[in-house]
């Protein structure tokens, strides 16, 4: 156990997008939603109401799946500037709480209360005070799980949902954790769940009466942080910085599924040029320039190819993204393959563009201001608003997901 | 099998020669950088023997490269055949300086005898060993082996090995009746020598030619080796000639334009300082110890009567070197690459260098501050600091 005990708070909004486009269209309240896309349309499922939820709909599910198990659900579309704003809306009460805030993904976030008795009073108090405060601020429901880790906090929120607060008091950790399926801790999937299944452990407390050199044996690393949670600690690498310390982007990437399965070259590449445009986009907004470039091409069989590149100069600029995405893609592409899925992926940072080239700088430099202006207006009218002219035939909505349930995803983990 | 390489196959069955271990291993050793380390095509990490007359001759070749040399050799039986030649390379550096016996024996195998020492390597057909172009006989020049040897050392290390920028993966090579001038760029900093006062038979006009990386490299180390005074130069459509005494390496020719180099070397600078290129190189070698790893980005600050440089990366800390100049101009502070500071410094070997700048945004260039036969010119694009 870590030394002093924490308190830490996990504040989950419940039902974000959905609740979110409530707000915009208060006829959706009470009504099986799904947000993401139309009912016929490919591509998952964003967001689901918890009326649609009870038929079996869940985030990343296909959109055609959720229309059959609930057909008359309403499906809306995803607005990704609507849920930032909101996103924004709910850091900033977070942050009149505490200094120590970590967004974890759009709609939650872990907040370090250690020793805020005096300011906000006991613990409870502190958590009604916020949630009224949330709630007053921004019209949404959240829920807020309170423990000395971060996975306590997570998945004690998870089981206050929703509009709920639930206290795991110190010292009761193991206790509240045994009951528990063993899916219930955050980065046991199915895999981890089958291979535990076959050592008859199912419920966190099978878990914890296994000795950690045991389950080391089993699982190796991953084993021990196993063992780790199973006590309540923050085990296994998922949180390894502490609430609020300034993890930086690792990488940065935008995907697109496609409707229908293409074989067309150049609706290919006009995709993969719009692709380059977000990624540069993001990159500029960050101040970042990228070394290595990726692509990610997924055939209709699902075979996935990914292939990357390192520039000899770090950049930022999305003409020079899309050259070497679309190197890599003619390089890599099986002729006349179905491809269902694209991706590019932008990694390695560096703060500066660092080296000055010799026989381009002229030229570099004018596409800088160029894309700075029209970053400019893309911030004033929207995304779609300005586009290179290879990646207009490529435009399509932009698709945001919740994090899926389970993932405790950290900032822009791509 | 087509027909002409059955028949040249079986024509060449037989090959019985005996060699100097000496003069074997010589050869060995100066084929060794063009044999193909990762090749798909197993023939390419074979050498070619053919015997005839007194001479033995190796071939080796990556397809883009080949070269071709020879040894006196008692021929006993002529003929061809093909050995793996890493492995003789290394099996020949550990024989007795003796003769050695090699014979062509059934399916391509082929019997190294040395004293006591008795080895069957296994060889494939000849047949399967690519064709090479032959030297043409018009249009050679004669370049003096230590102008080129110079200037391929002082121009070949900016070449871009960044294969994306395809036309700068070779120098460029410019000969006039009167002059020759060689340049390379990785567009970052750009290499430039001219010599002139040579005078060069067989050129008419301007003859420009792009010559690969690979064949700079192995140009470089063949020039090392040489006793000889001149090369023969010549090229047709495909392909580059250079013959170095016995020795002649072909080389692919790279396609495409070189970049308008003269368009970016500064015209305009406006500040200049002369300091000895030793205690310079000195000085940023010792600042860089503490630059950020992956940039290597000094920073150089021009004051009055002093440069500065320094470094400084949040791991390792800060360092900075002060030089004494004769300088009285405005400040400037610029900052570099530093392994490309002492790259040029290294290839000018010592004397006093010149540098010139015009601000922190544009080329700065550098040339040893007494150049009398070569007109030799560095120009390097600065960093962000």
């Amino acid at each position: 156990m870590p030394p002093a005990t924490k308190t830490i708070f996990h504040v989950d909004m419940d039902a974000f997008f959905v609740s979110v486009e409530e707000l915009f269209d208060p006829a959706l309240k009470g009504k099986a939603v799904v947000v993401g896309g139309q009912r016929t349309e490919r591509g998952v499922v964003s967001a689901a109401s918890y009326e649609a939820r009870k038929f079996g709909v869940h985030s990343a599910m296909p959109l055609r799946t959720a229309a059959k198990l609930c057909p008359h659900a309403i499906f809306v579309d995803g607005h990704r500037d609507r849920y930032l704003e909101y996103s924004e809306k709910v850091y900033q009460v977070l942050t009149s709480f505490s200094p120590l805030v970590e967004m974890a993904s759009i709609d939650e976030a872990y907040l370090d209360m250690t020793g805020t008795e005096r300011l906000h009073g006991p613990i409870l108090c502190a958590a009604h005070g916020l949630h009224h405060k949330i709630k007053s601020e921004t019209q949404l429901n959240c829920s807020i799980g309170i423990g000395t880790s971060r996975l306590i906090a997570k998945v004690s929120s998870a089981k206050a949902k929703p509009h709920g607060i639930l206290w795991v008091i110190p010292g009761r950790e193991a206790k509240f954790l045994a009951p528990l399926d063993v899916r219930d801790i955050p980065g046991v999937g199915k895999v981890t769940e089958q291979s535990l299944s076959a050592l008859g452990i199912h419920r966190v407390g099978d878990l914890a009466r296994f000795e950690d050199s045991f389950l080391e044996e089993h699982f190796g690393k991953w084993g021990l942080a196993l063992a780790g949670k199973a006590r309540g600690e923050d085990a296994g690498g998922w949180f390894d910085n502490a609430v609020g310390e300034n993890t930086e982007a690792k990488s940065i990437s935008h995907e697109h599924t496609y409707n229908e399965d293409t074989a067309d070259v150049a609706k290919i590449e006009s995709t993969l040029m719009r692709l380059s445009e977000m990624v540069g986009r993001r990159l500029r907004e960050h101040g970042l320039h990228a070394r290595t470039i990726q692509l990610k091409l997924r055939y209709k069989d699902f075979t996935t190819t990914t292939r990357a590149h390192s520039l000899p100069a770090p950049t930022q600029l999305d003409t020079e993204i899309f050259e070497q995405v679309r190197a890599l893609f003619r390089k890599n592409w099986r002729k006349g393959g179905q491809v269902r899925l694209l991706g590019v992926h932008a990694s390695s940072f560096e703060a500066g563009a660092g080296q000055r080239d010799l026989l381009e700088d002229g030229r570099r430099q004018r596409w800088q201001q160029a894309l700075a202006a029209a970053d400019r207006l893309r911030d004033k009218f929207g995304e779609a608003s300005v586009s290179l002219a290879t990646g207009m035939k490529g435009g399509f909505r932009e698709k945001t997901h919740e994090n899926p349930a389970g993932l405790p995803g950290k900032k822009e983990r791509a | 099998m087509p027909v002409e390489a059955i028949a040249s196959a079986t024509g060449t069955t037989t090959m019985e020669i005996t060699v100097s271990k000496f003069e074997l291993l010589r050869e060995l050793t100066a084929t060794q950088g063009v044999v193909e380390r990762k090749t798909t095509i197993p023939i390419l990490s074979n050498y070619l023997f053919e015997a005839a007359g007194d001479k033995l001759s190796l071939t080796a070749t990556d397809l883009d490269l080949s070269l071709r040399t020879s040894c006196n050799a008692k021929v006993k039986k002529e003929g061809a055949c093909t050995i793996p030649a890493r492995k003789l390379h290394d099996y020949v550096k550990l024989l007795p300086d003796a003769d050695i016996t090699i014979k062509l024996l059934e399916n391509h195998w082929v019997s190294i005898r040395c004293g006591r020492s008795n080895t069957k390597m296994v060889g494939m057909a000849r047949s399967n060993f690519p064709s090479l172009p032959t030297f043409p006989t018009a249009g050679v020049v004669k370049i003096p082996a230590q102008v080129l040897r110079g200037m391929i050392a002082k121009t070949g290390f900016a070449i871009a090995s960044e294969e994306s920028r395809y036309t700068l993966n070779g120098a460029l090579m410019v000969l006039k009746p009167e002059s020759m001038t060689m340049v390379a760029t990785d567009g970052h900093r750009l290499s430039h020598i001219e010599r002139a006062g040579t005078k060069f038979e067989g050129v008419s006009g301007e003859m420009k030619t792009l010559v690969p990386k690979k064949a700079m490299d192995e140009l470089k180390s063949l020039l090392d080796s040489t006793d000889a005074e001149e090369i023969d130069f010549a090229k047709d459509e495909s392909t580059l000639y250079f013959r170095i005494g016995s020795r002649l390496l072909t080389s692919r020719q790279l396609t495409g334009q070189f970049p308008n180099y003269e368009a970016v070397l500064p015209k305009d600078t406006t500040k200049s300082i002369t300091v000895h290129g030793d205690d310079l190189a000195a000085a940023i070698s010792r600042v860089a110890q503490f630059a950020d790893e992956r940039s290597r980005a000094v920073r150089m600050r021009l004051e009055k009567g002093e440069l500065k440089l320094s470094a400084s990366s949040t791991e390792m800390g800060e360092s900075e070197d002060s030089i004494e100049i004769d300088y009285n101009g405005e400040t400037l502070a610029i900052g570099f690459n530093a392994q490309y500071l002492l790259d040029f410094l290294k290839a000018t070997g010592g004397g006093d260098v010149k540098l010139e700048f015009k601000d922190a945004q544009s080329a700065g260039q550098m040339r040893p501050a007494e150049g009398e036969e070569y007109k030799y010119r560095y120009i390097v694009m600065p960093m962000r600091i």
